[in-house]
């Protein structure tokens, strides 16, 4: 069982190649059109940190409830964790591009606008960058302690790294609460900085844990296909579906009700940040939005048939793929550029940021066990048998 | 019906599993499992399937669109009235009444239904072969004329697989 996973040659000529062709349109990209190539930084960057971060929620919920069906799978959100500290790096790079993204950082907009200068407090440089590094840092520092404690494990087994583990995840569910609800007010609500909607943050946590959750069931249905984890069974899939159709629900249940309180309530200065989404071409994107990331997921998930059916399961991981993607390009796009835009920028940026999480992640992959050695519920996990 | 039944009490779910699935390698017919809690191995070994889950996702889409429709009818086709200008058809705030009353329309046709197809209704007196089955031992009945000449070797069978009693008595159950 102690296989590791290696990474074929062909696997690094991909992700190179991604990563070239991303770097070249991304040079492109800042020469010819900056505004667009910093909403495609922002929106791609948050992107695979949203993975990361739903991740390792997933991970921590796992071992605050001491779950033993999933344990045997838990290098997979061990690894995607690993992209957070470069997404921080990344993430600095927007002192950049502040003026292209945000609008409250220019000097005339704070001089004339009464309701930027009275959140000014909060929202002025400097202290955009004192938090971004404050929740770099606190993610960084709990993933990587939870991360060697899973490591530790492998080499001296016995119950303590089970508790340690249980322990740390408490206090990362908890930091990432608070951090990761300011963090989705400054980068992304701030860009309509006279909006606010107090479910933001919640809809965007869920998001994360959402599609994270969904690309780690891919990612672990390749591997299996591969011919790693064999002991994958229906009912190891039957939960991840599970998770996938709870978490459709509650996404579609949070994105919901911020858009139905604000349309029923219809006050102008709410209703503007609809008006933008609906009636300049982006009104197509808020309805597939609904489509792809509820509709069809909670559809498709109904019956335990197609629940424990790999094709459909990898399938579905697939388009929510693109559900993240589109769910975030209706947050960030509108406001900035005004007008839908999608071509070879777009997909560049994305195919970048793709190659770039990809190889770390799989670094991160090969340089363990893919299947923990001494966890007390491997065994659980390995013969997981559901009715 | 009334007959002679052969009732074996055990006291491990295990021992249970091991005497249903041995019986059923005999090709022993067996009446009737009760357990203190729901066993989804007993309905298995019992080869019976629940099309529970069909009737409930009818009841949800019926629901659902036995809502929406009468939201419709109410306030866009038999008394449009205008709300602060909103359109009559103010799909997104039918929503929220949608979702709660589909969950109600669920729950009570269910409930309905199970009671309809176990037989159960207000101040029906409980077939209970043992009553030690409502506490912790779990109970498997047979009809002694089913079982026929075996009788020897099924009493066999439970004793060996661990039953803590196996006796013969009259009862009267459904089958």
């Amino acid at each position: 069982m102690d296989t590791r996973i290696t990474l074929s040659k062909r696997f690094h000529y991909a992700v190179i190649a991604l990563m070239l062709f991303g770097a070249a349109v991304i040079a492109y990209g800042f020469i010819t059109h900056p505004e667009r190539a910093w909403a495609n930084l922002l929106l791609n960057n948050y992107y695979f940190l949203s993975l990361a971060i739903g991740a390792s929620f997933f991970l921590a919920l796992q071992h605050i409830s001491q779950s033993g069906w999933s344990s045997m799978f838990k290098r997979v959100p061990e690894a995607m964790m690993a992209y957070i500290p470069y997404a921080g790096i990344i993430m600095l790079l927007l002192y950049f591009g502040m003026h292209s993204i945000y609008h409250w950082t220019h000097e005339d907009a704070i001089a004339h606008d009464e309701l930027i200068q009275h959140k000014s407090p909060y929202l002025n440089v400097p202290f955009f960058f004192i938090r971004l590094v404050i929740f770099f840092i606190v993610w960084t520092v709990m993933t990587r302690l939870l991360r060697k404690a899973s490591l530790d494990e492998d080499k001296n087994g016995g119950m303590l790294y089970f508790e340690k583990s249980e322990l740390l995840s408490k206090i990362h569910i908890f930091l990432l609460a608070v951090t990761f609800s300011f963090a989705t007010f400054d980068w992304i609500m701030s860009i309509d900085v006279h909006w606010f909607s107090t479910i933001f943050s919640l809809k965007n946590f869920v998001a994360a844990f959402y599609h994270g959750t969904a690309v780690m069931v891919l990612i672990v249905i390749l591997l299996h296909q591969k011919g790693y984890y064999p002991s994958l069974n229906k009912s190891h899939l039957l939960d991840f579906s599970r998770y996938i159709f709870m978490l459709c629900i509650v996404w579609g249940y949070f994105t919901f009700a911020q858009f139905m309180l604000i349309w029923y309530a219809n006050i102008p200065e709410e209703t503007a940040y609809f008006h933008e989404r609906w009636h300049s071409g982006f009104k197509v994107i808020f309805y597939v939005n609904f489509a792809i990331n509820w509709f069809l997921p909670f559809t498709l998930m109904l019956s335990q048939v197609t629940n424990k059916n790999i094709h459909v399961v990898k399938a579905l991981a697939i388009v929510l793929i693109a559900g993240q993607y589109i769910d975030l390009y209706e947050q960030i796009f509108p406001t900035i550029l005004h007008a839908p835009v999608f071509g070879l920028m777009e997909i560049g940026f994305f195919a970048g940021f793709a190659g770039l999480f990809v190889f770390i992640f799989g670094k991160a992959l090969a340089s363990a066990d893919l299947v923990p050695k001494n966890h007390p519920y491997l065994e659980e996990s390995l013969h997981h048998h559901l009715h | 019906m009334n007959k002679t039944r052969i009732v074996g009490v055990f006291d491990e779910e295990n021992s249970l599993l091991a005497a249903v699935n041995e019986v059923k390698k005999e090709g022993i017919e067996i009446n009737e499992i009760y357990t203190p809690y729901p066993m989804h191995e007993v309905i298995e070994a019992m080869g019976k399937k629940t099309r529970f889950t069909t009737a409930a996702f009818l009841y949800g889409f019926f629901g659902a669109s036995g809502v929406l429709a009468f939201l419709y009818y109410t306030s866009v086709i038999d008394w449009p009235i205008n709300y602060g200008g909103k359109p009559t058809n103010a799909f997104p705030s039918f929503i929220v009444v949608t979702i709660i009353l589909t969950i109600l329309t669920v729950t009570i046709a269910s409930l309905f239904t199970f009671s309809a197809r176990a037989a159960i209704f207000p101040g029906k007196v409980y077939d209970q072969p043992d009553e030690r089955s409502t506490d912790d031992k779990f109970v498997i009945v047979f009809d002694k004329p089913g079982v026929d000449g075996n009788v020897e070797k099924l009493n066999a069978i439970l004793k060996e697989k661990g039953a803590l009693e196996v006796y013969e008595k009259e009862l009267n159950l459904k089958k």
